[in-house]
């Protein structure tokens, strides 16, 4: 472990989805027939720490518990065994355009989605000019979000998650948002924000090259479980080997 | 219990905004379309009084603005009842991407509909007026039968929330019910003189021990015969209707770090 605090640590985390399928009782009553519930073990017995301020990435391919692990860090489901712990420290999933009303014009749904991810009502107004003025969509932020281009929506939906901080944060698959400038510069913010030294990153992805660029240390995640944690470049070579 | 109130607390005012923001997406889609808030209800009571006013021969006093009070307290109770059911599919979205306490989905629902029944409310004020309803000071006993109707229907919300995950077709049940407690809580009859007379016991058990008969026989009670409704009755349903609350709430944090599963 480094000098620095962790920020995350997470010990022992298994996470398995019973695969509860939504009872009905319709369907029970005309087959009595129990449904065996299967079970799949999404992520095993997993333990790793993030130390303050640092970057994290994880990779694998699909089905290997990335996105799982992430939502557990989000506090969306717990773990079924084992604990995370975040010292603390506030969260969020990086996630687009949540609880958007389409009716509603962009300045409306700034308040609603950040109120959503649990700012309060004054704390995101007096946010609002900045995250206007990154989005760039002039005035049709005063408009209904249903007017908008699919470029738009994005671009709106990134800026209030980028603009409001939170200590860690979660990224599910590093953004392409909008056109080209604008991916440029949604690229450079992302790397400002976590380059901050009191922020906490961590990243899943499938793009090497974004993980090579931006992380410090990478998890590659195999069925789930840690197949190999370390410096980012090592373990990133290991793995694009592995998958050839 | 602490934890329920710092929630409530922290996202209360998310709750108040979607509310918000959903009744005024609900407006924008039409422009007529608020002004359904108040026909909806006010053709409902024609019909009533029509079919039972003169097809049934209701006798009631100002009956009109007797059904319109039922159709008020109902409306509020079964829109939010029916709505809960579906309540964590509806918001997969937001449910699968952010944690909230599941109940603030609730209650932003409860003031999506506490808001049209204050409309509903305005509504009944203007009857009494046009009516020359006599007032008495009873009519403050509105504001616990309000917080009983309220309390109530925030615990069942919660409880159905739960059970609506995990089984699928549960709003076909809950919309049976529904319509069976609708005829046995007197909207647009009188229990305690149609069922009463025949069968006192039976009166008393669907007057009183069903909730939303006993609410808005009250309710018509206070503000329309300025009589006193039974205040014991008022406690025991303020107490169970907070049991219900707790039940459902801690039901709520207990599993619903496993609803995204399901879903």
């Amino acid at each position: 472990m480094s000098e620095k605090a962790s920020a995350i640590s997470v010990r022992n985390v298994s996470i398995t989805y019973k695969w509860i399928k939504a009872y009905s009782i319709k369907k029970n009553l005309l087959r009595l027939k129990k449904a065996d519930n299967q079970i799949v073990e999404a992520v095993k017995n997993v333990s790793f720490e993030v130390p303050e301020g640092s970057i994290l990435g994880i990779i694998g391919k699909n089905g290997s518990g990335k996105s799982t692990i992430l939502k557990a860090l989000a506090g969306i489901f717990s773990a079924d065994e084992g604990e995370i712990d975040l010292h603390g420290h506030s969260v969020s999933l990086l996630a687009i355009g949540v609880g958007f009303q389409k009716e509603l014009t962009g300045r409306e749904n700034i308040l609603l989605c950040g109120m959503l991810l649990g700012f309060s009502e004054d704390y995101v107004r007096e946010k609002m000019p900045e995250i206007i003025k990154f989005a760039e969509i002039g005035k049709f932020i005063d408009m209904p979000v249903r007017t908008y281009s699919s470029g738009m929506y994005s671009k709106l939906a990134f800026s209030i998650t980028a603009i409001l901080e939170t200590d860690i944060m979660l990224v599910d698959e590093v953004l392409s948002v909008g056109d080209h400038k604008f991916k440029k510069k949604s690229f450079k913010k992302m790397q400002e924000l976590i380059s901050d030294s009191h922020r906490t990153v961590v990243i899943v992805s499938h793009s090497i090259p974004s993980l090579r660029s931006l992380c410090q240390n990478v998890i590659w995640m195999h069925d789930g479980e840690i197949k190999r944690m370390g410096e980012a470049n090592e373990v990133l070579d290991e793995y694009t080997e592995f998958m050839n | 219990m602490k934890r329920f109130w710092s929630d409530l607390k922290k996202h209360n005012g998310y709750a108040l905004y979607a509310a918000k923001a959903e009744l005024k997406a609900e407006v924008a889609s039409s422009y007529l379309n608020w002004i359904w808030w108040v026909l909806e209800p006010l053709c409902f009571m024609i019909i009533y009084s029509i079919v039972f006013g003169y097809i049934f021969n209701a006798r009631e006093q100002y009956f009109s603005v007797f059904i319109f009070i039922g159709i008020t307290a109902w409306d509020f109770f079964s829109r939010n009842l029916r709505n809960s059911v579906r309540m964590v599919k509806k918001n997969k979205a937001i449910v699968s991407k952010v944690y909230i306490p599941k109940f603030i989905l609730v209650l932003s629902k409860m003031y999506v509909n506490g808001f049209k029944m204050l409309i509903s409310f305005a509504i009944i004020i203007i009857m009494l007026v046009v009516y020359r309803v006599p007032i008495t000071i009873n009519i403050v006993l509105v504001i616990p039968l309000l917080a009983i109707l309220w309390v109530l229907s925030f615990g069942l919300m919660c409880i159905l929330l739960h059970f609506g995950v995990f089984i699928d077709d549960l709003s076909n049940i809950i919309n049976l019910l529904l319509k069976f407690v609708f005829y046995m809580t007197g909207i647009f009859y009188n229990i305690e003189t149609r069922i009463g007379k025949k069968n006192p016991m039976l009166g008393s058990l669907v007057g009183e021990w069903n909730p939303m008969a006993y609410l808005i026989i009250s309710f018509r009670k206070v503000i329309l015969y300025g009589e006193t409704p039974k205040l014991i009755l008022i406690a025991v349903w303020f107490a169970i209707s907070c049991l219900i609350s707790i039940y459902g709430v801690h039901l709520i944090y207990k599993n619903e770090n496993s609803y995204v599963k399901v879903i």
